[in-house]
């Protein structure tokens, strides 16, 4: 980085110079650099070597001659001399005005603040090399199905496997998965649950991640009978095993029996998220290689690492032909089924991108507009000081000089904002990234790395050139004359400053509406998101999760026994009404899906994507489910009694349109036989939104808890008090029957539905941020400019008024020429809104993003405020004694 | 700052310390760094482009001048190597004698204990 920039400033050395040495120089400082260690120690370093550097060329450029080494005395050596007394008198001017010079800075500081908190997010997303060796080598495979509407699914791991096998292109391929299992662990006596999460044996190797401590996990060890082997998190050895580097070799119980850590990782891993403790290998059959639902489940995702000089292109091609032969080779589970690839981190921020992008375009704006507003107070501060400036013209200064002093002084201010912005914006990230809300996986962290650095030294260096040109050019274009005539009146402006200062005003509502609308338009988007009915009760009712361990409850009549004894157990506490038991709680995501065929149903016709959900019939009735038509499952549906489900409104109407549903049997196969295990619908239960309330709910079916059976239910309780304050009631139930059980996660499902629209929630806090900052800018930047019209006219209002104008008149006058002025900003601003509003239409629920009703009540807010902001200085102006007006100035 | 022009036999600090660096050797840029280092301590040396600007005035003054790379001990073909001539050398006495005598002087003036270099 540092590097080239020395490159570049070497290539602006005379060229006697750059031949002999320049190389050479480039040598030394990386040399150099390498000794350095420590981030802070290695920007110091750097920013050391640049400006030697910049002071070497100017040297060699501008006094070529000079004896060696000789410092030159001061005087002689102009260009540095000058800036030195342009920045002395810059933040001697600057320090006589504090006011100004503090509000200044603040509205800068804002600007570049959020910025620059922007783009750290952005580049965590987008520029950080992600923590793997030679990342860009990675790619991530998904699986595509046109038939299933599917484009970036998890694999079939028979499919993968092949894939691993069969295309040359991938020095290797590993396969994991987002699932996290739990296991308990003791920490000081007390059960606890980690998160582990299963990996092929190369996991490890194909991300180029060594473990910190002891080794990864080997191809061999992918499968059952040589897979009783874990690596901990580094933050997992440290709280569960006090940092002891002798728990490699240890044996801990897991499920399914004793294992050996093998392995600790170092504390940057934390891969696929920051919530997984443990890896543990998958631990397949090797026999099911050959098994048709290895091939039909799809719930691994694959990386692999392209082999050297492989482009991922010729790779893509490569897997295509090996796609098409399982095509041939498995018809029945793969005949539609294509794959793709694509870089692993692009994979990784496909979601994140577009919001992120808006983000930066809204903070983008939001910058430009505070530069406008500092522009604007500082064309107003210029014609203060217009009759300094014509005094030093008189006294031979150069129009140079005088537009170089003003823009140093710019550039303190801006550098200052950009310094104060730079710890606002760091802060700020630092407190979005503790609650997450773009879902940032394992592999991105935000940081406060030398782009980021640089790009706020950059925006800081331009916004103060921004800020800094307009009165610059206004004090130094406008002739000597003119100058002293304009302001010789005093301190106002002359009418091509007010010209300027109302273009400025201009540009100000108008990104102003902008930022208004995009807020306005989420709220809006927001609230009719909220007033979605996700299909159950939010209110009264709590969630928590366990794990019933295999180790100690061993048959599936021990667990479902366990299950309704502890049900049962919980609707006798006070205050809790009733008690059910889910696979998966509604708006947390889905399981997995399949495709069904009806008995009688001819071989063509298939149903497609159906989710699927395990339940009891207290889950229907604790969080309020109606039952449309049929029945609930009962007691009557034993384990052993014939198989039952229960579907939801949507699966009825768009699989069953024209036929009743109740008492039709169905089978998940696409080509369903005898062999196939059939179910009978029994009831129609309402929908619930399964992913979002922004998302329309999918056809569903429920399977029965008694005979559909899992050691890793959900269960519901809706309680009559604070569903909060039965967490310990609920926990001291399960410790009464088994203290090694622990609670996995305990969740009001109110709190479920409000994280269901997180990352909505969180866009709009911002957007909304922004839009008040941005309505604010404009108003003081109205209020500005017309004060300071108001003051150039006060000899006029006089006379007006001592004419027999009647005040409202004056005030009328007045404004109708500041809200002109507003009124074409308004009108630029909704012209600029159309391609805004289109970016943001991705971002919209149920809204239109040039919604008409939203655009006027924006419009209809800023020019109010607008009103507000000229009328006030108005009122002031007509508020004088017509005689004192008279005599001022 | 009142000296109108210092003369190269009167060389500033850092072109006494490359001088003194290239007496018994030739270096590159990085060995007068680590030389300079060594002697003074870490972080005596200037930023990277100060020494190429002092290293190119004093080639065109005469000071120093081109070296072979050494065949011996690790020569590194990429780099430049640099020699002090016998202008640098004297150069380099007649400011070694100035800065002696000054010494001489601050001990008569019992500036200096006696067990101070």
């Amino acid at each position: 980085m540092i590097r080239g920039i020395l490159a570049g400033l070497i290539a602006l050395a005379p060229p006697e110079f750059r031949e002999r040495h320049g190389e050479e120089l480039l040598l030394t400082h990386v040399n150099r650099a390498s000794e350095r260690r420590g981030f802070f120690r290695r920007i110091l370093f750097g920013v050391g070597e640049a400006v030697g550097t910049v002071f070497l060329v100017l040297r060699l450029r501008l006094e070529p001659g000079k004896p060696s080494g000789v410092q030159p005395p001061a005087g002689r050596f102009r260009f540095f001399e000058t800036s030195r007394q342009d920045l002395r008198f810059g933040l001697r001017t600057l320090r006589r005005n504090p006011g100004f010079s503090v509000t200044v800075i603040l509205v800068l500081a804002l600007g570049i603040g959020a910025t620059t908190g922007i783009f750290s997010a952005a580049n965590a997303f987008f520029f950080r090399p992600l923590p793997f060796q030679q990342a860009d080598r990675l790619v991530r495979i998904f699986e595509t199905n046109p038939e299933f509407g599917w484009t970036y699914a998890d694999a079939a791991p028979a499919n993968a496997l092949d894939w691993r096998e069969q295309v040359a292109a991938f020095e290797d391929l590993a396969l994991y998965t987002e699932f996290s299992n739990q296991v308990t662990f003791l920490r000081d006596g007390e059960p606890e649950l980690l998160n582990f999460t299963s990996v092929t044996g190369n996991f490890f190797d194909v991300l180029g991640v060594r473990p910190a401590l002891g080794r990864g996990f080997r191809w061999e060890e992918t499968w059952l009978g040589n897979d009783a082997v874990i690596v901990l998190s580094h933050a997992v050895w440290e709280s569960h095993f006090g940092a002891d580097p002798g728990v490699i070799g240890r044996s801990v119980d897991f499920p399914g029996g004793t294992v050996e850590i093998v392995g600790v990782m170092p504390p940057e891993f934390r891969f696929p998220d920051s919530a997984v403790q443990v890896w543990t290998p998958w631990g397949w059959d090797p026999a099911n290689r050959g098994a048709t639902w290895f091939r039909r489940a799809h719930w691994v995702k694959p990386v692999a690492r392209l082999a050297d000089g492989i482009s991922a292109e010729e790779a893509s091609a490569q897997l295509e032909v090996v796609v098409q032969r399982l095509q041939s080779d498995f018809p029945e589970t793969n005949s539609v089924m294509g794959a793709g690839l694509m870089p692993f981190r692009q994979f990784l921020v496909r979601d994140i991108r577009p919001p992120v992008l808006i983000l930066l375009g809204a903070v983008g704006l939001l910058l430009v507009l505070a530069c406008t507003n500092v522009a604007n107070l500082m064309l107003i501060r210029a014609t203060d000081r217009s009759k300094e400036v014509a005094l030093r013209f008189a006294l031979g200064a150069g129009r140079m000089r005088v537009a170089r002093m003003m823009l140093t002084e710019s550039l303190i201010l801006a550098l200052t904002g950009g310094g104060v912005g730079l710890a606002l914006g760091w802060a700020g990230v630092k407190a979005v990234g503790r609650m997450n809300p773009l879902g940032i996986d394992g592999a991105t962290e935000v940081a406060l790395d030398h782009r980021v650095l640089l790009f706020a030294l950059g925006v800081s260096i331009l916004s103060g050139i921004l800020v800094g040109v307009a009165p610059a050019f206004r004090a130094t274009m406008g002739g000597l004359v003119e100058s002293l005539k304009e302001g010789g009146r005093g301190g106002s402006m002359g009418r091509g400053t007010i010209k300027a200062a109302n273009a400025l005003v201009v540009a100000e509502v108008s990104l102003s509406l902008v930022l208004v609308l995009a807020a306005g338009l989420l709220i809006r988007s927001f609230l009719l998101l909220r007033q979605v009915d996700p299909g159950f009760t939010t209110e009264g009712t709590l969630a928590v999760q366990f794990t019933i361990p295999a180790t100690r409850y061993g048959s599936r009549d021990e667990v479902l026994d366990f299950y309704d004894e502890f049900l049962l157990r919980l609707e006798g506490q006070a205050g809790i009404v009733s008690a059910g038991s889910v696979g998966q709680l509604p708006l947390n995501g889905t399981s997995w899906s399949s495709q069904f065929q009806a008995e009688g149903w001819p071989p063509d016709r298939v149903g497609f994507e159906i989710l699927h959900r395990r339940a009891d019939e207290g889950y229907f009735e604790t969080l309020g489910i109606p039952l449309i038509r049929g029945r609930l499952f009962s007691s009557a549906d034993g384990p052993d009694d014939p198989l039952v489900v229960v579907v939801n409104e949507t699966f009825a109407r768009e699989h069953f349109p024209d036929e009743d549903p109740l008492g039709q049997r169905i089978a998940y196969d696409r080509a369903a036989s005898e062999e196939s295990t059939w179910y009978e619908i029994i009831g129609i239960v309402g929908d619930q939104h399964q992913v979002s309330p922004g998302q329309p709910p999918r056809a569903e079916v429920f399977e029965n808890r008694s005979q559909d059976w899992g050691r890793n239910q959900w269960v519901v309780v809706r309680t009559e008090r604070a569903p909060e304050q039965m967490v310990p009631n609920v926990r001291a139930v399960l410790r009464e029957m088994d203290p090694g059980i622990a609670l996995a996660s305990t969740r009001p499902l109110r709190t479920v539905w409000r994280s269901s629209m997180a990352r909505e929630e969180f866009l709009l806090a911002l957007m909304v941020t922004f839009g008040v900052v941005a309505l604010l800018l404009a108003c003081v930047g109205v209020y500005g400019v017309t004060t300071e019209a108001a003051r150039k006219r006060t000899q006029e209002i006089g006379i007006r008024v001592a004419l027999g104008a009647r005040r409202h008149e004056v005030i009328a006058m007045m404004l109708g020429r500041g809200m002109t002025v507003v009124g074409v900003g308004l009108l630029v601003g909704i012209a600029v809104s159309v391609p805004a509003g289109r970016a943001l239409s991705g971002l919209l629920f149920g809204v239109a993003p040039l919604d008409p009703a939203t655009m006027v009540s924006v419009a209809v807010v800023l020019g109010t405020a607008a009103f507000g902001a000229s009328y006030l200085p108005a009122r002031k102006a007509t508020a004088m004694d017509p005689v004192d007006s008279l005599r001022a100035e | 700052m009142g000296t109108k022009h210092k003369s190269p036999e009167h060389p500033t600090p850092l072109t006494f310390r490359i001088l003194l660096a290239l007496a018994d050797s030739d270096r590159h840029g990085y060995g007068i760094i680590k030389e300079i280092e060594e002697r003074d301590g870490q972080g005596s040396a200037p930023n990277t482009g100060a020494l190429y600007l002092a290293l190119q005035r004093m080639e065109t003054e005469g000071l120093i001048q081109d070296a072979p790379t050494p065949e011996h001990g690790g020569g590194d073909a990429r780099r430049r190597y640099y020699r002090i001539t016998e202008k640098g050398k004297r150069v380099a006495g007649a400011e070694s004698a100035r800065l002696a005598a000054l010494v001489a002087t601050a001990r008569e003036k019992d500036l200096l204990a006696p067990g101070d270099a």
